[in-house]
């Protein structure tokens, strides 16, 4: 199968079904058989894995590396250091801190942002933006594409791990951002953006209105 | 090819009960030298879906064929997994079984227990055995979920454009026209014959070059399955291979719609004009393809005559080397040395490039008829003053004064200026050089990575005549193949958009098809993605990113992928 199959959606959900890492290897640069799936498939990894960091999880988890066919030692060696790797990292969520249901909520959050069209859109653009240019004929660099990664992931990562807390019990902002671990302010700021789309409605607590995915 | 329904039900279509037949293969000891074959069988019979479970000595032998067959036959088997080799060598024979036993060949899975597990764990056995037994049960996991695909075929107009009217275009008309193919050449030029139209002599075969062309000009102008269109460019090109549209713009922007099954790409090259360069005045100091005019002519030559090699190429601007130029030089300071025996040449190189048993054979008669060759370094270019050159010899170490009446340049030697154009029209690649760049570089050598479109001659790269004529009967063998078969049939592991209601067309997927596999159509409900089947080749790049993620894969759909990453986490 070609490295440029795969989706983001596949680098996400091993690490729901538990694994540890993902590994994935394709052609050399420049000799993909397909022709331009393994610089596409470079470029969903980046994101996953700035998606995995801006989780909290270790982006050693994710590697890819690149070979041709005739290459059999150079697979063992990548796959041995990429265990080792793994192996100096830990399980899943350990040295990270994540574990249990807030870990599921944060694969579940990375990989409705992963599902949903804001990321798949970025992360199709890429080729052209880096590649080919964009409407103007402008390309960016891998810096500049990585920071704007950067904010829409975190962004759309944050929402959607909102969204999953606030389905399960209503909540007020700050116990929300406690167990965020983010700040009240960010939060109440997202929760009023998202109460404009009626993805959050608010009802009358204790001191504080208690917040909840409609 | 209609929408297959996107659920991804653990069942087979229709209600049916998943029956999955297993044979795990010994492999005479390549297999169960190095882990339990038993063991595995055993296993795969507890996997969900198993209602069979066979160990074969040897799968692929008369008996384990039949061991499939029966197998399929006497437990009403729905899905086939064998455990065994590569699917490089053996899928093929394995899904043919399949179809044989009534079985759809794509409910068929393979599961490579040989080269990714005993071969290379052959001092673990227990270990070996695990990983075949979760190799196995990945394998199952995915077969529940294979549905029946069936092959995609189209028909291919007998037909074939070709583009470029010089030795290459010409050589693959003539071989596709002799075996009852229609072509239409289309030449940009008002004449046809290309670059060897400027020729003279050309070695080895040491004949008159416009002959040569002339020849296959007639020989095609005269033959009732070619058609040749000059001072016509393609100005408009639509479809896939079988059945591509194109427009013809002719002379007095005259239009023409031809509709063909294949493409050649003959567009050859030219040579840099060096203007600025070594004092260039096309009189003194003048190029290749003019010095060869004047050998040509004959009359009376330059008694002096210096040749500098790698003009405006190797450089900054152009690192290729454009290959022929050497023997050309050599060629025609033998020619000089021939008619004026007293004639003095020297030739300033950077390094030789004279290869194959005849070029190296014209070079050891140059240094013995006494043509001089005197190597330079980049970094010190020759500089030409009147009646003579001056040279630092990178042998010597020191500077050399050769006399010169006549400076001939050998220099770089272009992609044809229509190649850009081409490449953009045909959405087929060029290198950073402008050359067009063929589908791989040792196995597919003529083919571009688009189905029903081929290269040929030195719009790939500098050739010589012989080798361009070569690659021009190669390529139109290679045409030849689809044109004969009169149809094209595709393995159905395609792209396939399953709900066009929720396709905004954004025109991201066809953007980025290497294959230009999708096209854009408008419809009562907007812009629309549609795939065209026949020219996919299931690479899976749309599908992983389409925004909406509404392309699935056909055979590699997600459900399977993920129900395969699944069963392999889930441990044994």
């Amino acid at each position: 199968m070609c490295a440029g199959r795969v989706d983001t959606v596949h680098l996400i959900h091993p690490f729901l079904e538990g694994a540890d890492g993902v590994f994935v290897g394709s052609c050399l640069a420049g000799e993909c058989h397909y022709d331009t799936g393994n610089s596409q498939a470079v470029g969903r990894v980046r994101l996953v894995r700035i998606i995995l960091e801006s989780a909290g999880l270790d982006g050693r988890r994710l590697a890819m590396k690149m070979m041709s066919s005739a290459e059999g030692p150079k697979f063992v060696e990548y796959v041995t250091r990429f265990v080792q790797d793994l192996k100096e990292v830990g399980p899943l969520g350990v040295i990270e801190g994540i574990t249990g249901e807030d870990l599921r909520i944060k694969l579940t959050a990375a990989l409705r942002a992963v599902e949903g069209e804001k990321v798949r859109w970025v992360a199709g653009k890429r080729y052209e933006f880096t590649e080919t240019g964009n409407l103007y004929g402008e390309t960016f660099t891998d810096h500049e594409i990585g920071r704007m990664f950067r904010e829409i992931v975190a962004d759309e990562c944050d929402l959607q791990e909102m969204l999953l807390r606030l389905g399960k019990e209503a909540m007020t902002a700050r116990d929300l951002a406690a167990r965020m671990k983010t700040s009240p302010p960010v939060i109440v700021r997202r929760l009023s953006d998202l109460l404009r789309l009626r993805m959050v409605e608010m009802s009358d607590g204790e001191g504080a209105p208690l917040w909840k995915a409609t | 090819m209609t929408a297959p329904d996107n659920s991804s039900s653990q069942e087979p279509k229709d209600g049916e009960e998943l029956r999955i037949g297993v044979f795990v293969c010994r492999c005479g000891t390549n297999i169960a030298g190095f882990l339990d074959t038993e063991t595995v069988r055993e296993y795969a019979q507890t996997l969900p879906g198993v209602v069979f479970a066979k160990e074969n000595l040897f799968t692929c032998s008369e008996a384990g064929v039949s061991e499939i067959k029966r197998g399929i036959e006497e437990n009403r088997l729905n899905r086939v997994v064998v455990a065994a080799c590569t699917p490089r060598t053996h899928e093929p024979l394995f899904r043919a079984t399949c179809e044989e036993a009534g079985l759809n060949p794509f409910l068929f899975e393979f599961v490579n227990i040989r080269e990714q597990c005993s071969w290379v764990h052959k001092s673990a056995r227990d270990s070996a055995t695990n990983k075949a037994k979760d190799l196995v049960r990945m394998g199952v996991a995915r077969a529940a979920l294979l549905e029946a695909q069936t092959e995609i075929r189209s028909p291919v107009v007998a037909s074939a454009l070709i583009i470029g009217g010089g030795i290459a275009g010409l050589s693959a008309a003539l071989s596709l026209a002799k075996r009852g193919f229609e072509v239409k050449l289309v030449e940009k030029k008002e004449e046809m014959g290309g670059m060897l139209r400027f020729l003279g002599r050309i070695y080895p075969a040491d004949v008159d070059a416009r002959e040569i062309v002339s020849a296959r000009i007639e020989e095609a102008a005269n033959h009732p399955n070619i058609e040749i269109f000059t001072s016509t460019q393609v100005s408009d090109l639509r479809g896939y291979i079988g059945n591509y549209t194109a427009t013809l713009r002719g002379p007095e922007d005259r239009s023409e719609g031809i509709t063909v099954g294949v493409i050649i790409v003959a567009t050859g090259i030219r040579a840099l004009v060096p203007e600025g360069l070594y004092g260039y005045d096309g009189r003194r100091v003048v190029t290749q393809i003019q010095f060869e005019q004047e050998l040509r002519k004959g009359g009376d030559l330059p008694h002096q005559v210096v040749f500098i090699q790698c003009v405006g190429s190797r450089n900054r601007e152009r690192v290729y080397c454009s290959r022929i130029c050497c023997m050309t030089a050599v060629r025609q300071a033998l020619m000089l040395k021939e008619k004026t025996p007293s004639a003095g040449v020297h030739i300033l190189y950077r390094d030789l490039q004279c290869y194959g048993v005849e070029f190296e054979e014209l070079l050891r008669k140059a240094k013995k008829v006494g043509v001089r060759f005197v190597a330079f370094r980049e970094e010190n270019p020759p500089v030409v003053d009147d009646g003579s050159v001056t040279v630092i010899s990178d042998v010597l170490g020191s500077e050399l004064t050769v006399p010169a009446d006549r400076v001939v340049l050998s220099t770089a030697l272009l992609p044809d200026e229509s190649g850009a154009a081409t490449s953009k029209l045909l959405k087929v690649p060029v290198d950073a050089d402008g050359f067009f760049l063929e589908a791989h570089v040792k196995l597919r050598p003529l083919d571009f990575a688009t189905e029903g479109i081929f290269v040929c001659g030195a719009c790939r790269w500098p050739c010589t005549v012989s080798e361009s004529i070569a690659q021009a009967l190669g390529a139109a063998g290679r045409a030849s193949v689809y044109l004969a078969a009169g149809e094209v049939a595709v393995e159905p592991i395609v792209a396939v958009l399953f709900d066009e209601d929720k396709c905004r067309g954004c025109g991201l997927c066809a953007s980025l098809c290497p294959y230009s596999a999708i096209e854009m159509v408008e419809t009562d409900s907007g812009t629309k993605a549609r795939m065209i089947s026949v020219a996919c080749k299931g690479c899976g790049v749309c599908a992983s990113t389409c925004y909406r993620r509404v392309i699935r894969m056909e055979h590699y759909s997600d459900e399977q992928m993920q129900a395969q990453i699944s069963a392999c986490l889930k441990g044994s």
